[in-house]
């Protein structure tokens, strides 16, 4: 074992501390603020792993996107709701939890039997090969994973639109007036009920 | 031309159903196609040729091939008996049918989809071509007794629905076992016959295809929808479903259960013939302890189809004949008794054998249809003369050689009929008419004119039954030797 | 340059022309929307319509692609998974028509609704042709998001904020599911992404049986069989159909889920192909569940919503039967059931979201005497209840024929068996909504029936909604019996399709050693 080695070693278990006692601050932390910035050190030590994995490209892409913008956006969204709530505690809330850490010890256990198993067919050519992560990833999007990049663009395109109708306010559609003619009966359950009050008193004014 | 009586009942229906039709249109239109169809019948009955063996006026046409179902049609001389019968008594139905029945489009369109898949169900020459015909029947009937029956109807309808489609079920599953154990692409039934499975996968095919067929004729512990459905239906449903739709079931029974499974069939025979005993003796004890008139008929109605089931495990040449005349036979006979049920039932407003009295009171009762209940109730208990005493006695004859404790089992049974109508008919017609009946309308010729229709045809076949017999001698040879 | 020049020549970028159709549309929509205003909602369903009109057309002429595999191995445009793609737009294309009304109705905008719908409907139809994990994974989440998008559309309402939440949590989880499953199959096929490549690869590395592919397995199923509903996968849902506007209910019961089973076709066949047992184990399983559960539970229900929600579920379990015969007859009866399903389904929510917008309500007892009141959606939606319950002569019994005799043909008789009785089931909760609706006695007409507005087919909307429901309709009632075009449809696009016919060879290899075997112990 040669000094790089070792330092890569060491290295991995710390990250792999700070990943685990940070998640489990998240899960168990009373209070949101603190997941939430808890949160952060989870994406910041996945980052740290991917540098140790050579991938710097997406090591700052995580950073950038995790925590410069998701993570920031749920302190941002804490933030503004801000409501204080008492939780009602669940009528056997123990059973529960006993049955919750059951079921993933279990599931942890079969995945870790599995990942020791399994004859895992790692790449014999060293990883210093790749110069620049970017230029191959470049490559990559351009040539075999052409559809799924570009069709990243339409998914992306359609959330935010989606995003914009969720978050906007409705206004009263114009068309409202016309359907005043149609007698009776014409109540959809779905049909928002300020919305249809509105409607008949742009009516009668 | 079979191809029309299949395609002018869809027809009619659907022009019933889909086009504003208003006031007596639908009846008189009704009548007509009806009458149209039966004239067909009869224009089909002089080219038969009785002397052929097997299929005549065969059609057969590549319907969808990738399931290798064909429209493949004919008749012989043991479905063309039934299919002169269903015509009959559809047009006897709407005979009997009020003329100011509540949504009268809605009902003559489903008497015709009736018709329709009755009629496809006895022509069909394809496995798959019978069970498609077999379900589409369910539908129409289901509405006709839930829409127009009587207090408990949906209850009666429903049961009806699931008890028929598990039966339709059942034999499909046989049908695909046949299929697939033959390892043809075809349903075709003549492609069918031709081969001969070992014994063991015969007698697996045949145990779904039993169950199934005798959910529907009914046999008895399958037998529970069957006087629900009666009671609850109006009378011209229980002429159809008396009179043709059970005919379903013995029909299947005879031309796929021996046609197709001779060996398991003659393997399970003497089982076979002890349920069609037990079915007897159970129909018409319980028809003794009814009250309702309606019951009672239908009740022996199981009884009476027991002895198909007899006559058809016996398999010899008289005891076939004889189940074919058997079924004719109940078909007019069930068919005439249930009408002069429905008269009473429309004048007096009640079935109910403890409160009816002395309706043959000459001048303020029911005379007329009194004495023609007489005469059918001699009828189906088997008076010498009349058609139910040719086919108990074909029956009979044919089985006592073979079965003699269950053809025993039956003759009690026949025994019973007499004592179950004639204790109906000394309650309900003899004695003194009581006071809160007496002012009943009096019955018009006109409406007595399809039950006299049914009763010429009851002494007539009853005096020349070689009328009925000639018609399925030949074919009843063919069925057994495989021919 | 080199690079650039050398990828274009084997992109084949022509096997996407019926998805870009759909894109192009979709912004048109989008700009027109923008530039318009709210004018453009008249026009704007018809743009969509055309569009997807067009995007079969090509379809249409990508039959028999020769040059199937597209974009390097991430597309394949082999005829399985043209005939799923054409289930999927046919069923948007339905489904626009019968959604003007509705949407208009409930004031709330068109135009973003039919483009979240194109949306779904493109990543629909990625979906039946990944062929790679990556796309796999964003096709999938592209069909998913913008059915999140749809099921919150109306979001006034607290049912369909809840159905959207419901939706969105599980979903996001069965996704995560899935992308382990996906993972797992990665590392094991050493870093390999394409399905053909990883089937090759796996099981030279790993041999047949493998203790991760078991669990990548199972995770995968676990993801695709939230998509189709199946049982256990199934609890969103009765709740998001019932909350979500019905017409996104009607594309999501028929176009996602035919996505699914493309996806689950071609995911499944390939890249598991050494472990056909295992997962026709737990198809099974699924299917034996969702037959069960789905039909016992609808016939408990009452609105009619929840009850074809859990009808759904039983029919996916139908489906089933073929994916798990595994034969050439196997999956074209899938194919051909899912095609008739999409109109008879489609018919019937057609029927629902016309009643609804006339009286407003869903509760299946509220149908009573409908007959009286109006006879044409009476009959329609009789028909495709009907149809849905296998009832002679239309065309969801020659479906289910067909299915139940493919499964017979590969031994399933179990299967069959249970899909035959709980079809007879079935047709009890089907008959009681033709119940309600025709055999109720004027007096006993509901209340919503009795204020039934006067019919009125000149209402902004209603045209097209007729018009898809008289089309669903007469499609409904007279597929089965000129089913023959149909049927050469999905055989053709079964036996043309390779990855289909190496699975089946070997298959069939298997079956004749197991035949000559027992032969050779016959003779000794």
């Amino acid at each position: 074992m040669n000094l790089a080695e070792g330092v890569q070693i060491v290295s991995f278990g710390i990250l792999a501390v700070m990943m685990i006692g940070t998640a489990l601050g998240v899960v168990l932390l009373p209070k949101i603020v603190h997941s939430a910035f808890l949160l952060a050190g989870v994406f910041i030590s996945i980052s740290g792993l991917y540098i140790l994995l050579n991938a710097d490209f997406v090591a700052a892409a995580q950073i950038l996107v995790y925590v410069g913008a998701v993570n920031v956006l749920i302190l941002f969204a804490i933030m503004l709701v801000n409501k204080q709530e008492d939780y009602v505690e669940l009528p056997g809330r123990t059973i529960r939890k006993v049955a919750t850490g059951v079921v993933c010890f279990g599931l942890f256990a079969l995945l870790g039997t599995m990942v020791l198993a399994t004859p895992w067919s790692l790449s014999t050519t060293s990883p210093s090969v790749v110069d620049n992560t970017v230029i191959a990833l470049g490559e990559h999007f351009f040539s075999d994973y052409l559809l799924p990049f570009e069709l990243a663009s339409v998914l992306l395109l359609m959330a935010m639109v989606g995003a914009i109708i969720l978050a906007r306010r409705d206004l009263i559609p114009e068309s409202m007036a016309d359907e005043n003619t149609v007698t009776t009966g014409l109540t959809l359950p779905e049909r928002p009920r300020e919305l249809a009050r509105l409607g008949s008193e742009e009516q009668d004014s | 031309m079979l191809s029309a009586l299949i395609i002018i009942p869809f027809v009619s229906a659907a022009i019933i159903g889909l086009t504003p039709l208003s006031g007596k249109n639908p009846r008189n239109f009704a009548i007509l196609t009806a009458a149209i169809i039966l004239t067909i019948n009869l224009f089909v009955c002089l080219q038969f040729d009785f002397q052929h063996q097997g299929i005549q006026f065969a059609q057969d046409v590549a319907w969808i091939e990738w399931i290798g179902l064909n429209y493949h049609v004919g008749i012989d001389g043991l479905s063309f008996p039934l299919i002169l019968l269903n015509s009959l008594l559809t047009l006897i139905a709407i005979l009997a049918t009020s003329p100011t029945i509540q949504r009268p489009r809605l009902y003559y369109a489903m008497l015709f989809l009736l018709n329709a898949g009755a009629v496809g169900a006895f022509l069909a020459q394809d496995l798959l071509l019978f069970f498609l015909f077999y379900e589409l029947e369910i539908v129409p009937l289901y509405f006709l007794i839930a829409i127009w029956g009587g207090t408990r109807r949906g209850y009666a309808a429903m049961k009806f629905l699931l008890y028929t489609a598990l039966s339709g079920i059942l034999v499909l599953a046989s049908f695909l076992g046949l299929v697939w154990l033959t390892g043809e692409t075809t349903f075709d039934y003549e492609i069918l016959r031709s081969h001969t499975l070992p014994l063991a996968s015969q007698l697996w095919l045949l145990a779904p295809l039993l169950i199934g067929v005798f959910i529907k004729i009914p046999i008895f512990p399958f037998h529970t929808w069957l006087p629900d459905a009666h009671v609850e239906a109006s009378t011209p449903i229980s002429v159809l479903l008396a009179g043709v739709l059970l005919k379903l079931g013995t029909y299947a029974l005879l031309r796929f259960g021996v046609g197709l499974f001779l060996e398991g069939w003659v393997y399970l025979a003497p089982w076979l013939a002890v349920l069609a005993g037990i079915s007897a003796l159970y129909g018409a004890s319980c028809a003794i302890a009814q009250r309702d008139m309606k019951k009672v008929v239908a009740y022996s109605s199981i009884a009476h189809m027991a002895y198909i089931l007899l006559a058809a495990t016996a398999t010899t040449r008289l005891s076939m004949t004889a189940a074919v005349f058997q079924m004719v036979s109940h078909g007019l006979i069930s068919a005439f008794l249930f009408l002069l049920v429905g008269m009473v039932y429309q004048k007096t407003g009640s079935r109910d054998v403890d409160y009816l009295r002395g309706l043959l009171n000459p001048e303020r009762g029911l005379p007329v249809t009194g004495g023609l209940m007489i005469l059918g109730v001699m009828a189906s208990s088997g008076l010498p003369g009349m058609v139910g005493f040719i086919s108990e006695f074909l029956v009979f004859r044919g089985s006592f050689p073979i079965f003699p404790i269950p053809t025993l089992m039956c003759l009690v049974g026949t025994g019973l009929t007499a004592v179950y109508f004639l204790l109906v008919i000394n309650k309900v017609f003899f004695g003194r008419l009581t006071e809160n009946l007496a002012q009943l309308p009096p019955v018009q010729w006109k409406e007595h004119a399809p039950a006299f229709v049914l009763l010429l045809l009851i002494v007539a076949f009853g005096i020349k039954p070689d009328w009925v017999t000639h018609w399925s001698e030949v074919q009843a040879i063919a069925l057994l030797t495989g021919g | 340059m080199d690079f650039s020049s050398s990828v274009a020549s084997q992109l084949h970028a022509g096997t996407i022309l019926p998805e870009g159709i759909v894109i192009i549309t979709l912004m048109t929509i989008l700009v027109g929307d923008l530039i318009f205003g709210r004018s453009s909602s008249r026009w704007l369903p018809y743009v969509a319509m055309f569009g997807l009109f067009n995007s079969i057309v090509a379809l249409f002429f990508q039959w028999n692609n020769p040059n199937a595999i597209a974009f390097l191995g991430s597309f394949s445009g082999d005829n399985l998974s043209i005939v799923f793609r054409g289930i999927v737009v046919l069923s948007a294309m339905v489904t626009i028509p019968m959604s003007i009304r509705y949407i208009q109705q409930s004031g709330t905008s068109l135009a973003e609704f039919i483009a979240i719908m194109l949306t779904a409907t493109t990543g629909g139809m990625f979906l039946c042709g990944a062929n790679e994990l990556t796309m796999v994974f964003i096709s999938l989440e592209m069909l998913s998001i913008s059915s999140y998008l749809m099921t919150g559309y109306m979001k006034r309402d607290p049912r369909s904020n809840e159905a959207a939440l419901k939706y969105l949590l599980i979903g996001a989880a069965s996704s995560a599911i899935f992308l382990y499953g996906m993972s797992l199959l990665y590392g094991l096929s050493g870093g390999e992404t394409n399905l053909n490549i990883i089937a090759t690869k796996i099981t030279a590395i790993n041999g047949t049986q493998s203790l991760g592919l078991a669990i990548s397995l199972v995770f995968i199923i676990a993801g695709i069989a939230f998509k189709i509903s199946a049982v256990p996968f199934h609890q969103w849902t009765p709740d998001v159909y019932e909350g979500s506007p019905t017409p996104v209910v009607a594309f999501l019961s028929v176009g996602s889920k035919a996505a699914g089973f493309a996806l689950a076709i071609r995911l499944l066949v390939t890249a598991f192909g050494s472990m056909t047992e295992q997962w026709h184990f737990i198809f099974t399983a699924l299917a034996i569940l969702s037959m069960v559960l789905g039909n016992v539970v609808a016939l408990a229900q009452t609105s009619i919503k929840r009850m074809l929600a859990y009808s759904s579920i039983a029919q996916a379990g139908f489906v089933m039967i073929g994916l798990i015969a595994g034969t050439d007859n196997g999956y074209s009866s899938m194919i051909f059931y899912l095609f008739i399903y999409l109109f008879m389904n489609l018919g019937a929510f057609t029927c629902i979201i016309l009643f609804s917008l006339r009286t407003g309500t869903d509760q299946i007892s509220e149908y009573a005497g409908l007959y009286q009141k109006d006879p044409l959606l009476t009959l329609c939606l009789s028909i495709c209840l009907l149809s849905l319950g296998g009832i002679p002569p239309m065309a969801g019994f020659f479906g289910k024929i067909y299915l139940f005799w493919a499964g017979w043909q590969a031994g399933l008789y179990g299967l069959v068996l249970l899909g035959l009785i709980t079809s007879v089931i079935s047709i009890y909760y089907y008959i009681r909504v033709v119940k309600m609706m025709v055999v109720k006695e004027p007096q006993e007409m509901s209340e919503s029936v009795k204020n039934y507005p006067a019919i009125n087919w000149k209402l902004a909307g209603m045209r097209p909604l007729q018009a898809s429901l008289i089309f669903a309709t007469v499609v409904t009632s007279l597929a089965g019996i000129l089913s023959n075009p149909l049927f050469t449809l999905s055989a053709n696009s079964v036996n043309s399709t390779p990855i289909l016919r190496s699975a089946i060879i070997t298959q069939e290899i298997t079956q004749s050693t197991i035949q000559v075997s027992s032969v050779e112990d016959l003779i000794n």
